[in-house]
This record gives structure tokens, sequence and C-alpha cells, in this order.
């Protein structure tokens, strides 16, 4: 299991289309990705949960990857978050 | 102790229910057989011509008549049976032979002793009567009562006796009618000696509420009302409408007793030049707030509804509202605001018992059946015209009723701020219910023998099975005694579509209307099943396992309609890669031509955003919708949208959601195409569209299968 924590930078947060885009940065992987903020948690396979986090600028979120190839799955997470949000 | 009591005067009170539920019908053969065999109305609607003794038609009236009255005239034996069988808790085809052996026997003993003593000449006057052919004592419905309940004491105590084996043929419930009879014979000694006592005591009673006047009549009706809640009201005014204490009087010779007997003694006599109010006030005072004061309530309740809400709440208090005004049932609308307000509700029970004595005092003489609806009045007050009955002024009356009832609950909800459906906090609470609502209804289409999700949640929501000692049912709800209270969840019996629980003790009464005698049947049939055994909904998760159940039968399409009135678009066409590449799911997209977003299905809201430019729902069927109203119009941070929805919200199909300004937000720089996504495309086969060109809210767009 990897985990790692993020600070939103992006102005408006994890609004639709991020979100949309992060699902689709985790789909390839056979890991599951959990993202938590606040108290609340969202697979991030899943567009609705994950837009439900409200997460927004400035927020800390929480990023857990678990499964045989969360390695490479938590460097693309990596990737798409500091040059997306 | 006092619970205990409750226990026990409850389900008497639902072992009325049978022989009742006989007498509306009952009632409609002898208030039709009546009014068109009697001369004086015949006459004055010209109707000698067709109707007169000896024609066909007049025939069949006359038998409508005779056969109405016979009901009326055998109560008792009908309650000796009904209420053994309502009293019995097992095997109670045998308890109903025995009620019925046992009441023949105690009144012959009667009889006998009548003769011996030296006929009727020798008993005090007016204290005898002719049952079944029978001389016997007057007892009314107070024998057959009395036999019902010892009889199914009887019953309850030897049904499973086991005699030596000589005897053993007539061990077990064949016992039943044998001892019945035995204990019956004793019982009409004693009563011999006791019953004038009590007669005498039951008359000065009467004489007492006869000569309380109309402060006596509005004390009656308050207490009728009051008695609702707790079920109990059956019990209170049975006495009055069927036995002495509501008065007896002579009609063609024969002594009646009780209110109710009277007034269809009267409709059957063709002698009858008005009818006596002293009967009737027991029982006209339900027409003007049955037909007229609740309706007001009602359309009180409506408007007092969040506008988004009235939709819903209106189809619930028309329809309680209905049966009100038709039938006189009128619990389904008073238990909408019996627990969320009880202070309206003690005024109901003050002005309600004003309208019994206001129908008194006008001298009002119409009966009823059963309670105080349009079909009663009709029947019993319009038909036998203004001359017998002066009916006019239950309209007369009733009208200042439905104005006064409307102010008066308009004010009250409003003063105090009552939660009356579609005014409650969108809590936990009502959302379940209201989810219940639907799935409920849903369950109902789907209904199949082999998995009845309705039984289900009920049995679950009484502590299952095991659980329950008895299970019975009355007009509006269900009445069972549970072995421990503690085991029942309210929650759940509302999700099965209860609008309210009362508790009492191990006397548990759960109320739904008129349905619940099917609900009732249902829940017996369900409970021979095996899977009855082992509830299926698990206490610590109740709401998670009835959407389970719910997804794992989604195979099948489901439809989206148009959220907006405007230009259907396919997604790929939207200027947006991350729509327009289908990476956020499969959808459509419409331009709109008028700035408010409807939903699409029954849902849930999801997901609002904070800048309330896009919503999600999840539908019923499953389906987790996204709604995005322009291209990234995020960044207005909420200027021009206005939201009418929060999360978690209920929504309907056609509810409105979102209204925006389309034009500030074009002249902002922003498109406001609006795509409408499956965001859980992957759990789907296709997703087309269903439309193109122009569309209108509440047209099919969007087509989803498995």
């Amino acid at each position: 299991m990897k985990e790692f924590e993020y600070v939103i930078t992006d102005e408006v947060g994890i609004h639709a289309r991020p979100a949309g885009m992060l699902v689709n940065t985790v789909k390839p992987f056979e890991s599951e990705v959990t993202i938590e903020k606040g108290g609340k948690s969202a697979n991030a396979a899943r567009l609705m949960a994950l837009m439900g986090l409200g997460v927004k600028c400035g927020d800390t979120i929480k990023v857990t990857i678990n499964g045989a190839d969360e390695e490479a799955a938590a460097a693309a997470l990596q990737k798409f978050l500091t040059e997306n949000l | 102790m006092k619970d205990k009591i409750f226990g026990v005067l409850q389900r008497v009170g639902r072992s009325f229910m049978l022989p009742i539920a006989l007498l509306p019908v009952a009632g409609l053969l002898l208030g039709i057989g009546s009014s068109f065999t009697n001369e004086t109305m015949l006459q004055a609607y010209h109707l000698t011509g067709i109707i007169y003794p000896g024609s066909v038609l007049y025939t069949i009236l006359d038998i409508m008549n005779k056969t109405g009255s016979a009901v009326f005239n055998n109560l008792a034996l009908l309650f000796a049976m009904g209420v053994a069988i309502g009293m019995a808790k097992k095997e109670k085809e045998v308890a109903a032979l025995s009620g019925a052996i046992a009441f023949l026997i105690m009144n012959t003993t009667i009889g006998a002793l009548i003769d011996a003593k030296g006929g009727i000449e020798a008993m005090a006057a007016n204290s005898t009567t002719q049952v079944l052919g029978i001389t016997t004592l007057q007892m009314g419905v107070f024998g057959g009562i009395i036999v019902g309940l010892g009889v199914a004491a009887l019953h309850n105590k030897f049904y499973k006796i086991e005699l030596p084996q000589v005897l053993s043929f007539f061990g077990g419930t064949r016992f039943v009618p044998i001892i019945s009879s035995v204990v019956y014979l004793v019982v009409g000694i004693a009563m011999f000696y006791i019953w004038p006592v009590i007669q005498s005591w039951i008359a000065m009673l009467g004489n007492l509420v006869m000569n309380s006047g109309y402060a006596g009549t509005w004390i009656y009706g308050i207490i009728e009302r009051a008695l609702i809640p707790f079920g109990l009201h059956h019990v209170f005014y049975m006495p009055f409408w069927q036995t002495a204490v509501g008065g007896t009087a002579m009609i063609d010779g024969q002594l009646v007793q009780g209110a109710q007997n009277i007034f269809f003694a009267e409709l059957a006599s063709k002698s009858t030049g008005e009818f006596s109010v002293s009967a009737t006030r027991f029982m006209a005072g339900k027409f003007p707030f049955m037909i007229f004061g609740l309706p007001g309530a009602a359309l009180a309740m409506y408007k007092c509804a969040r506008p988004e809400k009235k939709k819903i709440v209106g189809g619930l208090l028309l329809s309680a509202a209905l049966t009100s005004m038709l039938t006189g049932i009128t619990e389904p609308l008073e238990f909408t605001f019996l627990f969320v307000a009880p202070v309206m509700y003690a005024v109901h029970c003050v002005t309600a018992g004003l309208s019994y004595m206001l129908m008194h005092i006008f001298k009002v003489g119409v009966g009823m059946t059963f309670s105080g609806g349009l079909i009663d009045m009709t029947l019993f007050g319009v038909l036998q015209g203004n001359d017998k009955t002066n009916w006019i002024w239950i309209v007369i009356v009733g009208l200042v009723y439905f104005v006064l009832y409307y102010f008066m609950f308009s004010f009250m909800i409003k003063k105090f701020n009552f939660k009356t459906p579609g005014r409650e906090a969108d809590d936990e609470e009502t959302k379940l219910y209201t989810r219940a609502d639907v799935n409920a209804r849903k369950d109902a289409e789907k209904a199949s023998a082999s998995s009845d999700t309705t039984s289900a949640l009920i049995l679950a929501g009484l502590g299952g099975k095991n659980n329950l000692s008895d299970l019975d049912c009355c007009a509006t709800r269900l009445r069972v005694t549970v072995i421990d209270e503690s085991k029942v969840k309210d929650i759940l019996l509302k999700q099965s579509g209860a609008s309210g629980v009362i508790h009492k003790g191990n006397g548990i009464q759960v109320i739904y209307g008129p349905r619940v005698s099917v609900i009732k049947s249902h829940l017996e049939d369900y409970m021979e099943t095996p899977e009855s055994d082992n509830p299926m909904v698990e206490e610590s998760a109740p709401i998670q396992t009835i959407t389970e159940n719910k997804k794992s039968e989604t195979a099948k399409s489901i439809i989206l309609s148009s959220p907006m009135n405007g230009t259907m678009l396919p997604l790929t066409d939207v200027e947006d890669e991350a729509f327009a590449s289908e990476a956020l799911g499969k959808g459509v997209a419409v331009e709109p031509s008028e700035g408010k977003l409807y939903a699409p299905a029954d849902g849930v809201i999801d997901n609002l955003f904070d800048t309330h430019h896009a919503l999600g729902i999840i539908t019923d069927d499953g389906a987790e919708i996204l709604l995005h109203i322009g291209i990234d119009t995020v960044k207005l941070k909420g200027q021009y949208y206005e939201a009418h929805v929060q999360n978690e919200q209920r929504v309907k199909k056609g509810d409105l959601l979102i209204s925006f300004d389309i034009d500030a937000i074009k002249n902002a720089g922003f498109k406001v195409t609006t795509p409408m996504i499956i965001c859980n495309t992957y759990d789907y086969g296709t997703i087309e569209a269903v439309a193109s060109g122009a569309v209108k809210v509440g047209n099919d767009l969007l087509k989803i299968e498995n």
C-alpha cells in the first residue's frame, strides 16, 4: 500500500473536468485508489463520488493506492496532480 | 397493568371490525331498499306508477330492505361470532362455531327461565325481546359481545387440551364447542338474574346521557375524537350505537335500543315522520367535519407546504381528503398532523365535538352505517328528504367548517411552524420516509409471490416472526401484540409505507390507511414462506440492504427525460474536449433556450456544486447523472446561478433544480451548452440518445441499457 498527501493549488479545485481526468488516470491501473478529504473518502474510479468530496483550492487530500501495480499508479497520479491540480 | 388493559381493549376494539365491516353493505341495502319502498317518498318523486306493492321492482327493493334489516336485527349473533374470531389466537373457525352455539344456548336458557317464571308478562316491561325466534332478555349486542369474549377466552385456554385416551376424540378443538355450551348454559342462568339489574343501571346511564342535553353531545363528540389516536373509539361509541346507553324507542311495536339501531329501525319503518335526533346526535356530527372540515385542513396543509414539495404533498393530501369525504375514514388525514402537531389534533377534537352539538341543536336526523362520508350522507340524509332529516344543515354547518378549518390550520401551522407534510426539514427521517414511499410503490409493482419486500420490511420492523404474539387489523391500522416491544423498529415500519406507529406496552399499532387489510393478508401469506424465518433486513444496515435489492433488479432500460427546453446536441459535438471525448462518461447535451434545469428522473441530489453550475443525481434505478450547465462555467463562481434544491434532497422527475441567467452567462463569455453525463457508464451496456432537434422538459432524451 502506498500513501501520500497533496495540497490542491488549482483555483477551482476538483470540479467536473479534472475529476473526469483523474478517473481516467486511475482507470488503466489495477490498484484501488482512494482519495480522502476531511474525513470523507471516495473511490477515485467513481466520478460522482470524487466530485462529492468537494475538494477546493488549498485543501489537502490523502491518496491511498493499494494493489499489484501501486508503484506505477502512484507515480502516474503524482504526475497528474502536479500538472493539473 | 395499564399497558395490559390497553392491550386487551385494543384487541376487543379490533375484533369488532369484522361485524362492523358488514354494516356499510347492509346499510346500502337497507338505505336504497327502504327509501324506494317508502310511500311518502315514492309519491314525492312521482314513482308510484312503476314502484307499487306487487310489482317486480318493488319486490326487489323490498328484498333489499329486508335483507339489510336482517343484518341489523341479528347483530348480536354476528358480534358473538365476530368477536370470538377476532379474539381467538388460532383455529379461529372453531371459535366462530363455538360462539354461535354458545349464543343459542345462552338465549335458549334464558328463554326457558322466562317461561318458568310465567312468560313475558311476568317480566319487567320492555325487558324482553325475540332473538332468532327465541324469547330472551333484551341484551342488544352486549349479549353477543359477552358470548364472543367468553368463548374466545375458553377457546384460547382449551383448543389444545388433551383428554384421557377413551375421550380423546373430544379433545383439542372439538372440546371448545362442548365446554362453551356448558359454560354458557350456566351463564344463561346467571344472566337471567343479573341482567335485569344491569338493565336498570344502563337505563339510568342512558337517562343521564339523554338528559345531559347539548353539552352532553359535545362531550361525547370530544371523547370520541380523542380516542382515535389510541384506537379505542370503537369501544367507546359502540354502547351508544348499539345498546340502551344510546337510548331506546318503540318503533312499529318493537322495542329498539341503541342509537344506530333506532335510526335503522326508523329507516325501515314506513311510519317515520322525522328521524329521532336523540339517536342521531351520536352520529350526525361526523358529517360536517369529515366531508368539509378535514378537507379544509388538508387544503391548509397543502398551501403551507414548501413550493418544491407541493406536488408530492398534494397527491398525498388529496387522496387522504377524498377518503375522508367519501367514506368518512379520517385516520389517513388525521395522522398526517396528529404526530407532528398534537396541539392541532386537540383543537380538532374540540371543534369536532362542537360539530356533534350543532347537529343536535339543528335537529339533523341523519344516521350512518360506519362513518360520516358523502355516501352515507346521500343515502340516509339527502335521499330521505329534508323534511325527515334536516340534512341541509350538514351542508350549511359544513361550509362554515371548511372555512374554519382552513384558516385555523393555516394560522396554527404558520404561527407555531408545525412540520406538516411538505414543511419538514430534510432530516434523515423524512428522507427515508419518502424514499420508502417510492420503494414501496415499486415493490408493489414488482410484487411476486416469492419475494414480498414490503411484508419483509414490516416483519423486520416488528422484530421478526418470533416476536409476534398476534396480528390483526382494523379499518386503517395493523394491530399487533409483540413479545418484546424494544425490538420494534419504527423506521423500518415507516419505510414500508406506514404513516405512523403507536406503542403502548406490547400493543403496537401501525397506521397504513384503508389498504391495511391487503397489507395484512400479504404479511400473513409471507409469514407462511420459509424466507420469513430469516429476516432479510438486518437492523444494522436497513437502508443499504434495500438499495442493493433494488440494484439487482435494474436489468432493464432506463429512460432519462430532457432536463431543459432547447435543442439536443450529441455529446461529441460539445465544444469541450473533456465532454466530447466521453472521458467523463457517455451522455447527451442540450443547448438550452430557457434558463431552467429540471430533474430528468426520480432520484436524490448527490452532489450540488458550491458554485451551483452543476449537480449530480443518483436515480432510483442507480444511474449516476452529472448535469453541467455551461462550459467552463466553474469560473463564474456561482454568479448567475440559483439552486432550488440542496444536497441529499429527494427529487421527482420534472422538479426544478437550478435556474440561471442565460444572457448574463453568455455575455460573460461562456457557452451554456449543458451536458448530461452518466458517470457510471461502465455499469451499463449501451447509452444512447433517443431524441434529436428541439426537445422539451419531460420528453424522452437518453436511453440506458444493461
